[in-house]
Order: C-alpha cells, then structure tokens, then sequence
C-alpha cells in the first residue's frame, strides 16, 4: 500500500491533469466551442480537485475550490449564464487554483488573502447567499433528512441516519398487490430547474409495484422553441402497490415545484400537493384534463419483477431529452476518449537507463572497432551478431527516448494564460490558437522551451498585435489572433509562433541599430536582413520599455537559448500582415548529430545544427585585413577567420597556407565565422555526456562524448567560441558592424 | 457483529489518490479485503465477480456515477441488498436526497477522519469487531 506521501504525490498529478482540463474547457467556452460536456467537465475537475484537496488538508485550496466550484454549478445548472464577463472571472479563477496548487505542491504557506480578489469577484456572480454553505457542512445533516426519519430522533447529527433502512421499498419486496392508486403528475415549469426529475419519480413508484402511465405532451411547444430546462410533459396513470399511501407520499417528499395527485381507487381521498419553490413562480400553467398522448408502460428493471407489466411500445420519446437533459444526468463524463493504461515511473529512474544505453552504445562502438581491426576471415560472423547488436541497441534507445518523450502541450498549456494576462495589460483583444500540442519531444527540450516561448509570445502579444483601434482603421478584425504550432519534420520538431499583427517596423529597427551603433550608417541592408537584427545582443525597439516585453531581455536571449538546445531561429515579417517565428529543434539532447574534426592531435565534436558548410577555401580568396587574422571571400560576403588552434590553445599546423578546413558556423543572426581547422573526419551520431557536473561551465565546450575507439572527445560550443574569438580579437566585433556590408 | 477481517468492501471513486486514501483509512479499520474500482461500470464487474460485503462509492466518475451505480446495485439480482456508502462533497443536498431516494445506506463527507468512517461503517453493518 503506498505511503500517505505518495498519494500526496499523486493527487498533485491528478491535479495538474484536472487543471490542463479546466484551462482547455474554459478556453473553449470563451471561444463559444463550449457545450453542457464542457462545463460539466471543468465542474468536475474542480471538484476532484477540492475534493483530494480535502482530504490531503489542504484547506486553503479548499476553500478556493468549493467557491470556483460553486460558481461553475450555478453555470452547468442555468442559473448563471455564461458570458464572456463570466467565463473571464471563471479563466482568472483557474488561474488561482493553478497557483494554490502549484504554492501547496511546493509545501510553501499561502499568503494571506492570496487569490481573495478573485473569490469576491466569483461572489459577486453568485449574489448575497453563495458561500454560506461551506460554513456549514452539517446543514442537510439534520434538518433535510427530518421528513425520511422512521424516529422522531433529530438533535444528534451523526446518528441521522442510523438504523433507518434506506431501502425500505425493495425491489421484489411487491407483487402486484391489492391496492390501486391513481396518480397524476404535473411538473410545474421550474421543476428541472429545482433539481427534480419526473423521470426518479416515475422509477420509484415503478419500483413500488406495477405502474402504468400516460404522457401528456400537449404542452410540448415546436422544437424550435422547445427550452431543454423546462418540463413540458406530465403524466397520469395508475399504479398498483402493496404499498400504503404513505410510502407512495414519502416519494414525492423532496420534490420541487410538481403537483402530485394520488388517488386511491376504491376508497380514500385525494391529496394534491402543490410543491411550490421558494423562488420562482411558474412560468407555465398546468393544463388539467389533458387527453393521452402516448402510453407508457415503465418496464421494471428485469431482475426485480418479472411477473410485472409486459413491456409495451415505447414511445417514440420527444419527451426524453426535455426530463434527461438538465436534471438527474448533472455530469456526464470528460468526452470519452481512449485512454491508454500508464504508468507514473521517476524520472530519475529513467534517465539512469538512458545512461546505461549511452554506455552500451560506446561500448559497442568500441566493439566494433576491434571487430573491424580483425583478419577477415575471424571478423566474419563476429560482425554480423555485432550488425544484430546495434540493431537492436537503437531500437532500444528510441523505445526510451519515446518513454522520456512528452507532448508539447504541457508547455503549450500554459500560453493561453499567459496571452490573456499580458494582453489584458495592454489593452488588446488577442486570440491564440494552438496546434499540434500532441507532437512529442524529449522532456530535456520541453523544459528548456518554456522561456523562449513565453518571451516570444509575450513579444507578439506586446510589440506584434496592435491596439484595437489601429487594427480596426487598418481593416483587420479588432482581435489578434496569434497561432502557435508544433510538428514533426524531418526528425526534428519544429515550432512556430505566428501573429496577424503590424509586423516588424523596419525603417524603426534600422534606425535604433544604427544609433547604437550595430550597423553602419550607410549598409543598405534588405528587409530580411533588417529584420534579423533584432535578434543582436542589446536591441530593443519598444519606444519605452514597458514592463512585459522590455525585462531587458531581447530577442538575442531567445535566439542563445534556442541555440543550447540545438534549434535555429528564424524568423519572417511581412509590413501589416504579421511576424512569424520559426525554430527545429533536435527531438533530444541526449544523442546529437556531430561533425568530429580534428584541431592538431585533438579530436573534437561540433554540433551539425551550428555548420553552414564545411570547405576547403584556395589561397586566393582570404583576404588579409588589418586587424583579422583573414576574412573569407565567400560568395560575396566576408567571413572572419578563427583559428580553433589558438582558440583552444593547442599547437595546431592549420595555417591557410596549408591543408586545412573551414567551417562556416552561423549563429542565426546573419554573423558567420570560418573555423579553422586539420581535418574533418566525419559526421557521426555522438552521446551528450555532461561535464558540468565534473569540471563546473568550460568556455567553449558544451560537452563531452565518448567516440568509437573509446577515447574521449569534446563537444564545442560554438556560441561560446565566437564569444572567445571577440574577447581575443577585436575581429569579431569589427565584423559585427561590417556583416551586413557586402563585397562586389 | 460483522468482523472487520472479514469483510468485503469495494471502494469505487475514479481520483486514485482519493481511492487509496479511503482504502487506507478502511485498513486502519482493520478491514483487509479492499476491492477498488475507478468507475461504476468497473465496480459492477467486480461486484459480479467477487463476493462484496460493503460499497463505498463517489459520486463524480465516468462510465457510470454513484447514483447509476447505486441503481444497478439496487437492480442487480445477486448484489441488490448490499450496503452502499455514497461519499460526497459539503453541502451536496440534492444528492443525498437522490441518492436516499435511489435506497442508499449512508453518505459521507469528504474529507472524512477514521472514527467517522468507521461509524458510518457500524451504521450500516452493526458493530465491527
């Protein structure tokens, strides 16, 4: 049996899928996609929610809940209907719910008052006698249950129900009994909306013996004007019972606004009892002496009676949808789906087999070595179960690599809230639209999305979109819609955000880039270069800084941690039409495609995502400017030279004059560097080993991997290097401003 | 006097934190033979199945909630007399009227502490040993 702890543990998952459910739900009702199953899922969510809560003693969340959930069964019920104002306060509350479980998960004290803005506002939609229940729990403890009590006993709570058979009418305690009893049935209009349901009353009296009925539907209006909450139909019939007349009087005890009319036949008298709501008066009249419509014959549930009434034609039933709709059915499920059986196994566990499986595919390289080292003859059936060993080995990996997958919707989940919040700060209407929120990738890249995403929607959402009235007198819709995607393509998961806004202002971004001096005055830049520049480091066009997209945080941040986790920003802008986002990102970091080249004696990895091309340049197109050590003629643009030799300070015979390579690296922005190097040696698949753990942050390497023949070799950090190359040389930074100047 | 040892309880509720943790509080009881289900229909299954001297139910779950589940209970040839505990939330009147309607036993509160439980329980079953 697990540990009080553990359940804790679960119930916080339970509540993080409740709350992904809440978000969804109500995001859907604010875009008017919402239905009853909506609703009544979001009520449960909350529910549960409050419920674990309970019992787990988180009291604050509790007490949030139980006034969320209050409100969301008024909506679910009709009585508070759901407008945009409404579902807004319904949105802020899930907001506080996500938060109250998020401070109770962490095992931090909620502050005072915290969320209380939000509870008022959830008070006010349901009027002066909202929460009074909370306080008291013991309410239908005692008084409600009075008119079921056998006794007369009624001071001592806990006892309420004790020794009272609650099955006093059992099913096969009657056969068709002597007595019979005329029974009328005449719901009044706000009978459903009171919580009663004709439909209870006519299984509990089937229950009592053996009942037959007729609708009356002459009430029934056209369909078109049929209102699904009202009950149109009533019913009269007879019933024949062992049961007295108060047994029969006990059914009808606790129904709302219907007038009962039981009338035994061959005796006795008739009672009519007009059940009358405290509040509404009926918005119908009941119509008397209404001719039958439609027999009924109520079949008995098969086991209890089966001597009972012969089960005639059923009625072709307009009348189910107007008893089953609104009432007794209060909550059907989540919308079914599917669900697979999972398992919750930590992550750490799993993550100590992807190492095991790193470990056996360097061992197995190694091994491979040694096999291909061999004399033909021995090697032969050696490295065909080698060739079945590998096999198998990747077929491992990618089974633990999906294990480690997640969909990006966790991530994604999280942007409605944070479009709403910053868009109701600015004063923009703002729609956002998801997409793809199932595709998968390695939970290393998930978490290491949420920053760059939030920065980048927090950017369309500040400086894309514009203000209602500029979209208006530009002829757009008042609303910005900003989209966010994700999908699968060509082993990589590619991401993008996209807005129907201004997009970018480019004589603005080229003016601010030449004041501060990242571009010289007279480059004549195209647009897509203009627009790239708001990527460099200490650019920011927003006119003041406000306090949503100007953290002095830019768009070069987003761009650098974008490229740690391997991906490739780029971006599209169109004048008055919107900006769009796009970056791939490899499906894990735990294996990387790498080009091992060689610097000297050493061997080194560089990430493929970081290469433009790989050359071999003739002596006749490196320039010698002063101040470089070289710049590339390349197709018309000059790319500065670093030698990797000097860089990692190693003796290295690269020199131009030579053998040797270049690789171009570009960092996204339009800044290329030509590494210089000896000898490429090919483009393999390598296991990102860390080192950070070991040696602390090494400038320059992101990584360690081990290779095929066992020796171990550095990954490069190519960001870093060309930070490295900045600082040694002025090189960089004078290519920086001169990027964008071309060469005839 | 039912032993508690002995007895069968099927616990239904479709939060599994919050159906272990009614298991656990029924083992403090000293109930051994724990039953659980996550929904309605599956707790019919088990009922069908397997010898259940109690139900303790939610309300709240898919494919069947407690009151259809209470019904099928009550409508069920084998497990009809079987005592059924709805557990539901503060304040939840209308239920337990419906659901005192539908023929349950008893109804409990959550959160609920062992001695409630365990008095709920005796209610239903008579004192537990």
């Amino acid at each position: 049996m697990a540990s009080f702890e553990q359940l804790k543990q679960t119930f916080f998952d339970e509540c993080a899928e409740g709350m992904q459910q809440i978000e969804q739900g109500l995001s859907d009702m604010r875009e008017g996609l919402g239905s009853d199953d909506t609703i009544n899922a979001v009520f449960r969510a909350v529910h549960s929610v409050k419920g674990g809560a309970g019992i787990f003693g988180f009291e604050a969340l509790v007490g949030f809940a139980h006034v969320f959930e209050t409100t969301l069964d008024a909506v679910r019920r009709g009585d508070l209907q759901a407008t945009t104002d409404v579902v807004d306060v319904l949105l802020a509350s899930s907001d506080v719910l996500s938060d109250l479980v998020q401070i109770s998960r962490a095992g931090d004290t909620i502050p005072s008052g915290f969320g209380d803005e939000t509870r008022k506002a959830l008070e006010r939609l349901l009027g002066e006698d909202s929460s009074g229940e909370e306080e008291a729990p013991a309410d239908f403890e005692g008084l409600d249950f009075v008119p079921v009590r056998a006794d007369g006993a009624d001071s001592d709570e806990m006892v309420d129900f004790a020794g009272i058979d609650f099955t006093p009418v059992k099913a096969d305690a009657f056969s068709a009994g002597p007595r019979s009893f005329e029974i009328a049935i005449r719901p009044g209009a706000d009978m459903l909306r009171n919580g009663s349901d004709p439909l209870l009353l006519i299984r509990q009296l089937r229950q009592l013996g053996e009942l037959e009925l007729t609708a009356n539907a002459e009430r029934l209006p056209d369909l078109t004007s049929l209102r699904p909450e009202i009950a149109y139909l009533s019913w009269t019939g007879t019933l024949r019972t062992e049961a007295t007349r108060e047994q029969l009087q006990d059914i009808f005890d606790f129904v709302g606004d219907c007038e009962i009319t039981i009338n035994e036949i061959g005796g006795g008298t008739d009672i009519a009892e007009p059940v009358q709501p405290g509040t509404a008066a009926s918005a119908l009249p009941v119509v008397d002496a209404a001719p039958p419509v439609a027999p009924i014959a109520v079949t008995p549930p098969p086991a209890a009676t089966p001597a009972a009434a012969a089960p005639q034609p059923k009625p072709a039933a307009p009348q189910a949808p107007a008893v089953e709709a609104p009432g007794e059915r209060a909550a059907p499920a989540r919308p079914a789906k599917p669900q697979a059986t999972t398992t919750r196994i930590e992550l750490e566990k799993i993550d100590r087999v992807v190492n095991m499986v790193g470990e056996l595919v360097i061992a197995q390289a190694m091994l491979g070595q040694i096999v291909h080292d061999l004399p033909e003859g021995v090697s032969d059936r050696l490295s065909q179960i080698l060739d079945e060993v590998v096999h198998h080995t990747r077929e491992l990996k990618d089974g633990l690599m999906s294990m480690r997958a997640q969909a990006v919707g966790t991530v994604f989940q999280r942007m409605p809230r944070l479009v709403r919040e910053t868009a109701a700060k600015v004063g923009k209407k703002i729609r956002l639209e998801l997409a793809g929120e199932t595709t998968e990738v390695d939970r290393s890249i998930i978490e290491r999305l949420t920053d760059p995403l939030t920065h980048i929607i927090r950017n369309s959402v500040d400086h894309g979109i514009e203000a209602p009235d500029v979209r208006l007198a530009a002829g757009k819709s008042e609303e910005g819609t900003i989209r966010l995607s994700a999908e699968h393509r060509g082993g990589r998961i590619v991401i993008e955000v996209s807005d129907d806004g201004g997009g970018i202002n480019t004589e603005k971004v080229l003016q601010k880039a030449r004041e501060k001096g990242l571009v010289s005055m007279d480059a004549v830049l195209t647009e897509d270069e203009i627009n790239n520049l708001i990527m460099m480091p200490g650019f920011s066009t927003a006119d003041v800084i406000s306090d949503i997209s100007g953290r002095g945080v830019g768009m070069d941040v987003v761009k650098t941690n974008i490229q740690e986790i391997g991906g490739r920003l780029s971006l599209q802008s169109v004048r008055g039409k919107g900006t769009t986002i796009q970056f791939a990102l490899p499906l894990t970091l735990a294996v990387m495609d790498g080009m091992v080249i060689k610097v000297g004696r050493e061997t080194y990895v560089m990430p493929m995502s970081m290469i433009v091309e790989c050359l071999r340049p003739p002596r006749s197109s490196i320039n010698n400017l002063v101040g470089t050590r070289g710049m590339l003629q390349l197709r018309g643009d000059l790319v500065p030279l670093v030698y990797l030799g000097d860089l990692l300070h190693i003796g290295s015979s690269a020199d131009l004059s030579g053998e040797c390579v270049v690789i171009i690296t570009d960092a996204g922005d339009g800044t290329r560097l030509g590494l210089v190097a000896d000898e490429l040696c090919g483009h393999q698949q390598v296991v990102v080993k860390s080192i950070e753990e070991s040696y602390g942050p090494v400038p320059g390497v992101a990584a360690a991997t081990i290779l095929g023949n066992g020796s171990v070799a550095l990954i490069l950090d190519v960001e870093k290097l060309s930070d490295l190359a900045g600082d040694s040389s002025s090189a960089i930074n004078a290519q920086k401003s001169n990027s964008f100047a071309k060469v005839a | 006097m039912p032993n508690a040892v002995a007895l069968k309880v099927l616990v239904v509720d479709d939060q599994e934190s919050v159906r272990k943790m009614t298991a656990m509080t029924l083992e403090q009881i000293g109930i051994r033979h724990i039953h659980e289900a996550e929904n309605g229909k599956k707790a019919m299954e088990i009922a069908g199945l397997q010898p259940i001297d109690l139900i303790i139910s939610d309300y709240y779950m898919d494919e069947m909630d407690g009151l259809d589940l209470l019904r099928a209970v009550r409508g069920h040839p084998v497990v009809r007399r079987v005592p059924f505990i709805l557990l539901t939330g503060r304040g939840d009147r209308e239920l337990v009227v419906k659901a005192a309607q539908a023929g349950v036993n008893n109804y409990l509160i959550k959160p609920f502490t062992v001695q409630v439980l365990r008095q709920k329980i005796e209610q239903v079953m008579g004192k537990l040993s």
